[in-house]
Formats: C-alpha cells, sequence, structure tokens
C-alpha cells in the first residue's frame, strides 16, 4: 500500500509539516537521516549530552517541544534512513542498517535542509580545518569542543557557535570577521524595515555583545584568509589592519548556507539561481509546490530562511498536499495558512537585511590562488580547471567530464557551487545562465552488498519496523 | 585539541581505532570518538595521498569516510559506535593498488 506522503527530513519543516498532514488524517512517512528527530538545528535537542543543555541557548530549547508534538503525531518516523533515490512515480529508495528499503507514496514533501557554503580559501583541505557547522553538530550531539579554536568567517551562525562556546567556558583563541564594510552600508537602507522583526534582530546584536564582552581577540573586515601548516592547520593567516596569524591546531569556517539540492536536482526538478542568496533554490510556488506537482519542498532546502519560517512553510507545503490528497478544500487550505504566510511574509524584510548583511565576500567564494583545490574528492585545483576551461569546457557538466572536478563521493555538494561561480566569472556571465552539474542518483555510495539486500515496504509493515 | 564535556552517566564501549584500544560511549559517532582519541586523520586523499580530516560532521563532504570492521567508504560522522567496533583510517589512493572498493 502506498502512503499518502513522504517526507524526507526530520527537522522544523518536516517534523511541522508531517504534524499537519497527520492530523488530518493523510497517512504519512518521514525518512530521516539521523538517530532521532530535530534536524541539524534541534539535534540531540531532546537528549543532549551536555549537563546544562540551556546554555545553547532559548531557539535551541524551543525545538524540544515541536520534536515532543511531532513524536506524538503518529507519522510513521524511519530514523537512520538515508535516502538515497526518489522515482518520479512515487518509488522511493532508502538505506537503513546496510540495507535497502523501498517505499511508494503518492505526494513527496522534501526537506533536505542547508548546508554551509563552501569557504575555499588556501589550505582549506587540511585535517584541522572544519566548519563551523561541525562545530555545533559536535557539541550537541557529542559534547565534543576544540579547545583553543579559530573561527572565522561571517554571518549568525558562527557568532552563535563562538558565544556557545563561551558560555560553556571553551577557550576560544580568536573570531575573525569578514564581513565586508561595504555590506554594512548597503544593508544599514534595510534597517528600518527589518527593525518590524525586532526580537530577531535583538537576538543577533546581544550575541555580537556578548563575544564582545567575552574579551576574546576580535578582528574585523578580515580578508587575504590563508590556514597555515603544511601537513595540518597550525592556524589562520589574515589581513586585518595588517597582517595577522592565530596559531591553532583546529580552525573553524563559516560564511553562510545554502539549500542542499542534490535530492531535488536529480529528481531532475526545476532550479533558479537566486542572486540576493547568492545560491541556487529549487523552483517552487508560494505553496512550496516544485515544478513536479507531485513533489513539494519546504525550509531552508528550499529557501533559506531560518528555522521559524522553516516551520511556517512546512506547515503551508502540508495544507496544499492535504488539498491535493482531496482531504480538505481549498477555501480550508487558504485560511489554514493564513497565519504562517503572514509570517512569511513579515519575516521577508529581516531575511533581506540578513542576506544583504551577511552576503559572502566574493573572493573568500571563489578562490583566487591557482594552488587551491576547489574539488575536495578529485583534488582539482583552480589552476586545473582553468586549464578545462581553456581547452573548451565552458559548462560544469563539460568541466566535470574533462577534469573529474564533481565526480568524487561529495558529488560535487562542495565544488558544485564554486564551479558555477568561476565559470560565470571567466565568461562574464550570469550564474543562472552557467547552470550547474547534471545529478543522478544514488545520493550516497553504495556497495553491491547492500544493494543486494533489498526490502520493499508498505504502510503496513513500515509502522511495524519503525517501533 | 577535541574535549568532551558529557555529563557522566552514559555507558561506555571499547572501540579500537587503528589498532589503539579506546573506551567510547555508546551512541556517540565514531568521529567524536576518533576526535576525543586523538585519532583525527580519517582518510588519504585519492591523487596526493595527503591526509584529511572530518569538515562538516553532518554528511554532506565525505571528508571523513574510513573503514569501519572492514567495510570501507564508511561515514564517521554518521556511524555510531558499537561495543567492539575497529575503526580504520581509509587509505584507498590511486596508488594503493585497492580495488573494487565500491568507489
Amino acid at each position: 500500500m502506498a502512503f499518502d506522503c513522504a517526507i524526507i527530513g526530520a527537522g522544523p519543516a518536516g517534523m511541522s509539516a508531517a504534524i499537519s498532514l497527520s492530523a488530518a488524517g493523510a497517512d504519512t512517512i518521514v525518512l530521516d537521516r539521523a538517530p532521532r528527530a530535530g534536524g541539524q538545528i534541534y539535534r540531540s535537542v531532546a537528549d543532549s549530552p551536555l549537563a546544562d543543555v540551556s546554555l545553547l541557548g532559548e531557539e535551541y530549547l524551543q525545538g524540544a517541544a515541536l520534536i515532543e508534538a511531532y513524536e506524538n503525531s503518529g507519522a510513521t518516523h524511519m530514523a537512520d534512513a538515508d535516502v538515497w533515490h526518489i522515482g518520479s512515480d512515487g518509488t522511493i529508495l532508502f538505506s537503513r542498517d546496510g540495507e535497502t528499503h523501498q517505499i511508494q507514496t503518492r505526494e513527496i514533501l522534501i526537506c533536505p535542509g542547508a548546508m554551509e557554503r563552501p569557504m575555499p580559501i588556501p589550505g582549506w583541505t587540511l585535517p584541522g580545518v572544519m566548519t563551523a557547522g561541525s562545530a555545533q553538530v559536535m557539541l550537541k550531539s557529542d559534547a565534543v569542543t576544540a579547545e583553543n579554536a579559530v573561527f572565522a568567517g561571517s554571518g549568525p551562525l558562527l557568532y552563535l557557535i563562538v558565544a556557545q562556546y563561551l558560555r560553556l567556558g571553551v577557550k576560544v583563541a580568536g573570531l575573525v570577521d569578514t564581513t565586508p564594510l561595504a555590506n554594512y552600508r548597503s544593508a544599514m537602507h534595510l534597517g528600518p524595515s527589518a527593525l518590524r522583526s525586532w526580537p530577531m534582530l535583538h537576538k543577533g546584536l546581544s550575541l555580537l555583545r556578548e563575544i564582545r564582552a567575552s574579551g576574546i581577540p576580535f578582528y574585523r573586515n578580515a580578508r587575504e584568509l590563508r590556514i597555515l601548516g603544511d601537513q595540518r592547520a597550525e592556524g589562520l593567516s589574515f589581513h586585518s589592519n595588517g597582517r595577522r596569524d592565530i596559531r591553532s591546531d583546529t580552525v573553524f569556517l563559516h560564511h553562510g548556507v545554502i539549500p542542499q539540492t542534490n535530492i531535488t536536482r536529480a529528481l531532475g526538478l526545476d532550479h533558479v539561481w537566486s542572486d540576493i542568496q547568492k545560491c541556487w533554490h529549487v523552483k517552487s510556488n508560494a505553496w512550496g509546490q516544485s515544478s513536479s506537482p507531485h513533489i513539494s519542498v519546504a525550509g531552508d532546502g528550499a529557501r533559506i530562511s531560518g528555522a521559524e519560517a522553516a516551520q511556517s512553510s512546512g506547515r503551508v507545503a502540508a495544507a496544499n498536499i492535504l488539498t491535493r490528497l482531496g482531504r480538505i478544500n481549498l477555501q480550508d487550505r487558504d485560511q489554514q495558512c493564513r497565519l504562517d504566510h503572514a509570517f512569511l511574509a513579515k519575516q521577508a524584510p529581516f531575511r533581506r537585511f540578513i542576506d544583504t548583511l551577511y552576503n559572502p565576500a566574493p573572493a573568500l567564494s571563489l578562490p583566487e590562488d591557482p594552488d587551491t583545490l576547489v574539488c575536495r574528492c578529485e583534488e582539482q585545483s583552480v589552476q586545473n580547471l582553468r586549464d578545462g576551461f581553456d581547452k573548451g569546457a565552458a559548462n560544469p557538466n563539460a568541466l566535470k567530464s574533462l577534469t573529474r572536478c564533481g565526480m568524487g563521493p561529495c558529488q560535487g555538494r562542495q565544488c558544485g557551487p564554486i564551479v558555477t561561480g568561476l565559470l560565470a566569472k571567466w565568461r562574464g556571465i550570469s550564474e543562472a545562465d552557467v547552470g550547474y552539474y547534471r545529478l543522478r542518483s544514488p545520493q550516497r555510495l553504495l556497495n553491491l552488498k547492500e544493494f543486494s539486500r533489498f526490502h520493499a515496504l508498505s504502510a503496513q509493515s513500515d509502522k511495524e519496523a519503525a517501533e | 585539541m577535541f574535549t568532551s564535556l558529557r555529563r557522566p552517566s552514559s555507558s561506555t564501549v571499547m572501540v579500537t581505532i587503528n589498532g589503539q584500544s579506546v573506551p567510547a560511549h555508546a551512541g556517540q559517532t565514531v568521529w567524536a570518538a576518533m576526535a576525543l582519541a586523538g585519532q583525527t586523520v580519517t582518510r588519504q586523499a585519492a591523487l596526493s595521498g595527503e591526509d584529511r580530516s572530518a569538515f562538516c560532521a553532518m554528511g554532506v563532504c565525505f571528508e571523513c569516510m574510513v573503514e569501519i570492521d572492514g567495510q570501507p567508504n564508511q561515514q564517521a560522522c554518521l556511524r555510531r559506535v558499537t561495543e567492539g567496533m575497529t575503526i580504520q583510517t581509509q587509505n584507498i589512493t590511486e596508488h594503493s593498488g585497492a580495488q573494487n572498493h565500491g568507489l
């Protein structure tokens, strides 16, 4: 028996959608890669390994209530389920405990969440260089912290993890802020309209105040970043009122997040380039419906809007799916979504402000040093790609065939955005016109042994398996 | 250097990381166990053979692929430790002669 709806990802968007769908009686399954629901933002909030989880902040704690509501919603939850193929016919294949499982569904809601924008500075592949998101994940899941680390980049998530480290008494070697001065000027014009979302603005400002008050070394307007060390990271070198080096065995990088589009790309859905968020968005309407009517998207995997907006977009997509399933009429859908649509409209100016203020510095998005690796998996440098381009590979797929850039296990997740940007720069055209890699299933590495252990599950048997 | 702020109540399992027997918390990620044991090299890069380590810790970058109980290409940030697990830095490069590893 087919499910009414399968949701990929149990973050704020997926959980909120599942609650709405289940409440309306739709047979819903949620496939999530983590051991417990929550997504990256609310990861482990329900079973934190930390003694005092409140130090991670109010916003994080709020996730516990959502997880509880979701876990009581009646939706079938499939933990540790790594989805690697979605067919446009409603077939979904996923790995779980080393075995492949198959389900059928009428509607699909994809909530893959965000990933960090690649920050390819010289030395970014050295052991000891990680992302600020990784620091968050290690802290939330495993209570693991890095003593005396350097944090470098720009954006709210960078400041949040630094503040969390300081609250926990973890020594921080320094915060190297790369937000260009020009961004403050551009964002200032948007300030008044962003004030409508004062609580969110206030939260950001108090994080920065907290960091400044701690007295850790805090450098502004940093540029020309370079990791120190040959075999592994030994620190960060940068320019901020002169050349500076900070010695450390761990450097956390971050300059914003972008939607994870590998699943939606492999499905062949339309994508559009966002010049404001400087990333690709899967094309969707006000109800989260993609270019394939029975496939919807919600949350940061659709566009970057934050956890609260993700919940709204999840509920909106769910209401629309309920009309498609014939469970509610259009009038009910519109009525149900009034508050969520109003919230999404209200927070848009604030998001615009954040996007403008933390617009990534071009030199940190597109490497300038010819030796810097763009493709971490296949070890292709800027120079290798330039050589390929000079031989006539003018689009991402041609460059991939010629250089192997993007053919490694990450399937272009890291190099893809950089390759599009470099080609746009070299050709003097827009990212939208350059396009992106053509992607296919599977979305993860599979071995044949696993593929041979294959289980087709129906709505009923899945419920039992999940229990 | 990585340190743990974990509250002392969880149960412990023993795992072997590159021949070194270390305790780890049940349910902990393989990467966290490696980081705390100071064994941070997850794999060698495919062409240059240079050391690599976990980068994103959330399953996106595939830098943390290790061998677990003889099975290669396991993402250390996604897998969880179990009693008796054997974890090895992965050395599948153009020069290692390794074949048919599912890559």
